[in-house]
């Protein structure tokens, strides 16, 4: 056995190794991967994170100098406002309250939601387009047809119930509908739509522009947001007193 | 003239104390850049590098980052608060309770209405950030491999963030927070088969009273808090690991 030369390790640690590093083996061996690509983050990223920081303290300060946060009489279980509403991120779900079942609106579509939002990348697995805004021009343009179709779809629904309302549908449910208001209306009807309308948008969207699974996906994720949108803005500045529709410069105050 | 201010500055740098501190030279050189990225506990939750293509303010808007930064801010006007706010409710009307110090906050405190101010629009702001940097992730389809797992971490953080702002929202102890969240805790109520149950726990009783007060004090001061940071440590991690921001492949 031959020894090596230089300093002699000590006996029974002859062989020991250290890990030092793991290193992927696409990093070595890619062969696109371009070294002129990169910044060092001190100073480049830093400099705009300072100035991002900065920038909002400012804006901060002046908001908080400029605008007092709201505060009403003390806490008062004998005096109801009219409307009592939620905050405005939870007025969306508020809104759907007003049009079908409770456990519906508050409870399950809310987690329905969450558990898809957590599905997406399981669903769409691709790697196509990712770090480009909206993948590609199609993308693009399944963007603005889904927010249009979504956006089209709530005003009308909540105009329909509006005008449905009006003409007495509640009352005639009631007498004439199998379980009266709380079955049909408040639940077969308000399902059959949530899951309808999501299903016919994908249908159109590999109809009209052959969607893959991410353009289909951007179509009911922008589908999503638009109503979100909506109603949110409905709930906040639409809804007044009894939670009755009002043009939104028209909106009376609320009142006890 | 101006070497005495050198000579000061190569005394300090070059003192015992100051070398106990930092362990690099002035950050001109990639070297001692490098140093003060990855030697200091603040900064190496960032690579060395990145992309390029990582630092353009179109592509994630810095949502993420100001998200962090507004959360920054919350926990510290947050923390100050806490030195006025007791979460009682009276008995007797008019008695001191939460509403009391609210009260007190903005016409005794220096810069009391100042501090809350800074913290009711900070809290809508981040909700209003987290959106907006989940808007910016869905489209740039950074959601996608490896990242899938980062999403469902974001997703929760979403949910955490909502959760912080809403039982923010009950101390104030006014007839807009015990409204506002008597209408979210209906909505509770309404789970199928176990909804009442779920509202009891929440509430500490049938209706908004006292003991909802406290529940919701700790879960927004202490629990929920953790969470986030536990998430957001979680989420920060596996940027990292998943090779920092997605860009083009
Ligand atoms: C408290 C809330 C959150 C904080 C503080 C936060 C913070 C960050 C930061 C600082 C980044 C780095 C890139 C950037 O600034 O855009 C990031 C990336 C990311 N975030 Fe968040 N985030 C939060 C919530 C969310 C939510 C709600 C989602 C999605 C549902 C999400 C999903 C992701 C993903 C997938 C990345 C990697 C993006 C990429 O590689 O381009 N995060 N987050």
């Amino acid at each position: 056995m031959t020894v090596p030369r230089g300093p002699q390790p000590f006996p029974g640690q002859e062989k020991r190794l250290r890990l030092l590093a793991f290193v992927r083996q696409d990093s070595i061996v890619r062969v696109d991967k371009r070294v002129e690509d990169t910044a060092m983050v001190w100073p480049h990223l830093l400099v705009i994170e300072f100035i991002a920081a900065m920038v909002w303290a400012l804006g901060l300060f002046v908001v908080a100098a400029l605008f007092n946060a709201p505060l009403m009489d003390r806490a008062n279980v004998d005096r109801t406002p009219n409307p009592s509403k939620a905050p405005w991120y939870f007025l969306n779900l508020q809104e759907l309250l007003l049009h079908m079942n409770a456990a519906l609106a508050g409870v399950i579509v809310p987690t329905a939601w969450i558990v898809f939002m957590m599905t997406i990348p399981y669903i769409d697995r691709s790697r196509e387009g990712v770090g480009v805004w909206f993948t590609s021009q199609k993308g693009k343009t399944v963007a603005v047809f889904s927010a249009v179709y979504s956006t089209v779809l709530t005003v009308g629904l909540v105009a329909a119930d509006f005008f449905l309302k009006k003409a007495g549908y509640a009352e005639w449910a009631t007498a004439h509908l199998p379980g009266g208001k709380l079955i049909i209306p408040d639940v077969v009807i308000p399902v059959l739509v949530m899951l309808i309308l999501p299903v016919v948008l994908v249908v159109l969207l590999k109809r009209l522009y052959q969607a893959n699974t991410r353009e289909w996906m951007i179509g009911v994720w922008t589908g999503f947001l638009a109503t979100y949108v909506v109603l949110t803005f409905i709930g906040t500045s639409m809804r007044g007193p009894g939670m009755d529709l009002f043009a939104p410069w028209a909106l009376p105050p609320t009142h006890d | 003239m101006l070497e005495v201010p050198a000579q000061v500055w190569q005394k300090v740098k070059t003192n015992y104390i100051w070398r106990s501190l930092f362990r690099h030279g002035y950050p001109d050189s990639r070297k001692n850049q490098s140093l003060a990225v990855f030697t200091n506990v603040f900064l190496h939750l960032h690579p060395v590098k990145v992309r390029r293509h990582a630092l353009a303010i179109p592509y994630t808007w810095c949502m993420g980052g100001l998200s962090f930064f507004l959360f920054l801010v919350l926990t510290l006007t947050g923390t100050l608060l806490m030195f006025y706010y007791h979460p009682v409710s009276a008995a007797v009307p008019g008695a001191d309770d939460a509403y009391q110090d609210i009260k007190d906050l903005e016409t005794v405190v220096i810069f009391g209405q100042f501090l809350r101010n800074m913290h009711r629009w900070a809290a809508h702001g981040m909700v209003i950030t987290v959106f907006l940097h989940m808007i910016r992730v869905f489209y740039t389809g950074s959601y996608k491999p490896p990242r899938e797992f980062n999403w469902v971490v974001g997703t929760l953080l979403f949910v955490v963030t909502l959760v912080l702002s809403y039982t923010g929202y009950l101390l104030p102890w006014d007839q807009l927070a015990i409204w506002a969240v008597t209408v979210g805790m209906n909505m509770v109520g309404a789970t199928p088969f176990v909804g009442d149950e779920v509202r009891f726990l929440f509430l500490g009783g049938f209706e908004v009273g006292g003991n909802a007060l406290l529940r919701f004090y700790v879960l927004h001061c202490v629990a929920l808090p953790v969470i986030a940071g536990f998430l957001m440590a979680i989420h920060f991690w596996r940027i990292r690991k998943d090779g920092g921001i997605s860009g083009p492949l």
